[in-house]
């Protein structure tokens, strides 16, 4: 993996700067109505004035919350799973039809299903959010443990590792690459999984907020949640890429 | 009475399918001998040192190994793989690498320190144990992969081409290192390898495997004083006579 020169960021945030003059433009030309298109600084003020004075910082880590919450409860889940059906064939075929089954179900889809199983709370939304958020790593996993170096089975094999051993020293370790890329995959997925939740149950979160916002025409409010929902996915994802990077370091 | 054979074979064959690989193969190498296999590619010469590691089972016959029947692989026997980049772990560095037999093997985790870093020493990897295999020259990773197969301190050493991958310089070099390792303590060496001149420098004996199927054709003694010496005793006049008849014998095989 390259490092992040100066140039590409320099160039990300002018990109960034692009499409907020194009905003502003569509806003001074008034092409849209106010009403539905704020300008970028009523936005940006609502954000401030949300953020200092109203309630939008709870709101926030409320969603942000929930959405790590998820991820890496689905995280676990698809890796032991995955390392189950990566080294054992029984399980595998166990398994396997299971979750073809389930993969394909949208997660949206299943939600009726959730709320009558849980309710309409936070656990609801936390599980839709998991079934959702799981599939990436799962497959990332599964990949990972079936792409090993058969070399290494060898090795594994001559000294007499214990299936749990060659799980923890080689198999994972091996498949840590393509489990970084499910994971960030997934985080997105259990960003937006985490907002729909919000929407449909009225639980604490950006998405309420938003919900809220658009219903009772505050378009400030409305592109102030946007704007923190897209700020959570970028942060996050460099997160996670400077994560990646640090892990992989082996592979450089 | 006589020690058991360090490595026995009797009436060996394998077979995949109707694909006969080796057959009638009769074989016995004594404790602390250094035998060298050659022969073309395909007479099965691999297969055979798979066989002994116990990776393989044979189709008939049986292998022994220090008057044991091998039935599946033994902490006692260590493989070095010609393909060090594959057989070394990339995620971990080179003092985790040799860590690995250790671990496996129960060593307490105290102890192991001390142990890697005297491992590493004697391949001449000191300085370089915070590094992963791929910031290694091959040289230095089939290195590492040496230090790794000694943790295990195994009495037979199984080697599988090790040096084929390497330019010729490196691999006079790790010649060297492998007759002085092994000769420390006493090590059984089952070295596979198609280039006659290195069967003849390493070994006590050479046995020339004969293809479809692989089945023994020539089994020599070395006579060679040791310590060997790149110059010396690649010039003795005995080492010239056998490479003379090694070439012989090969070119008749594969006539």
């Amino acid at each position: 993996m390259k490092r992040f020169r100066i140039a590409d960021i320099a160039l990300g945030i002018a990109g960034l700067i692009v499409l907020l003059l194009l905003w502003q433009l569509v806003t001074s030309l008034e092409l849209i109505s106010r009403v539905f298109l704020p300008s970028p600084a009523a936005t940006i003020s609502a954000l401030e004035w949300g953020l200092v004075n109203g309630d939008l910082l709870p709101q926030t880590l409320a969603t942000v919350n929930r959405m790590i919450q998820g991820w890496l409860l689905a995280s676990l889940v698809a890796i032991a799973i995955g390392s189950l059906i990566g080294v054992s064939p029984v399980a595998r075929a166990y398994i396997q039809p299971t979750l073809e089954f389930l993969r394909p179900l949208p997660a949206s889809a299943i939600i009726p299903v959730a709320i009558s199983l849980f309710g309409l709370n936070a656990s609801m939304v936390l599980g839709v959010v998991v079934f959702g958020a799981v599939w990436p790593t799962l497959l990332g996993t599964i990949h990972g443990f079936a792409h090993v170096e058969p070399r290494l089975v060898e090795v594994s094999r001559l000294l007499q590792m214990s299936r749990w051993e060659f799980i923890y020293k080689i198999g994972l370790p091996n498949a840590v690459p393509d489990i970084l890329a499910g994971m960030r995959l997934s985080l997105t997925v259990a960003l937006i999984l985490a907002v729909v939740g919000e929407l449909l149950t009225a639980q604490e979160g950006l998405g309420t907020a938003v919900l809220h916002a658009a219903r009772s025409y505050r378009a400030a409010d409305l592109y102030a949640g946007i704007l923190l929902l897209g700020l959570i996915g970028l942060v996050s994802n460099y997160g996670l890429a400077i994560a990646d990077k640090r892990i992989l370091a082996w592979k450089n | 009475m006589a020690a058991n054979p360090a490595i026995e074979l009797k009436d060996v064959s394998l077979s995949f399918g109707s694909n006969q690989i080796l057959t009638g193969i009769d074989m016995s190498v004594d404790p602390g001998e250094f035998v060298c296999v050659i022969g073309a590619s395909g007479s099965g010469k691999t297969t055979l040192l798979r066989m002994i590691a116990g990776l393989l089972t044979p189709t008939t016959g049986k292998v022994f190994s220090n008057g044991k029947p091998v039935l599946k692989p033994s902490r006692h026997v260590a493989v070095v793989f010609q393909d060090y980049g594959r057989a070394l772990l990339p995620w971990r560095r080179a003092f985790a690498n040799v860590s690995l037999p250790l671990e496996a093997s129960g060593m307490p985790a105290k102890d192991r320190p001390a142990r890697i870093r005297e491992l590493l020493a004697k391949v001449g990897l000191a300085h370089h144990e915070d590094k992963f295999p791929g910031q290694l020259s091959g040289g230095m990773q089939q290195r590492l992969q040496i230090a790794r197969a000694l943790a295990q301190e195994p009495d037979t050493l199984l080697m599988d081409e090790p040096f084929g991958a390497l330019d010729a310089m490196t691999r006079q070099t790790l010649q060297d290192e492998v007759l002085r390792l092994v000769s420390e303590r006493k090590t059984t060496v089952f070295f596979v390898t198609h280039d006659i001149e290195e069967a003849l420098y390493l070994g006590d004996r050479v046995v020339a495997l004969d293809s479809n199927p692989g089945r023994v054709a020539y089994d020599i003694k070395v006579p060679l004083p040791r310590p060997r010496d790149q110059l010396t005793t690649r010039e003795h006049p005995e080492f010239l006579r056998l490479r003379r008849e090694m070439f012989e014998i090969m070119n008749k095989i594969h006539a």
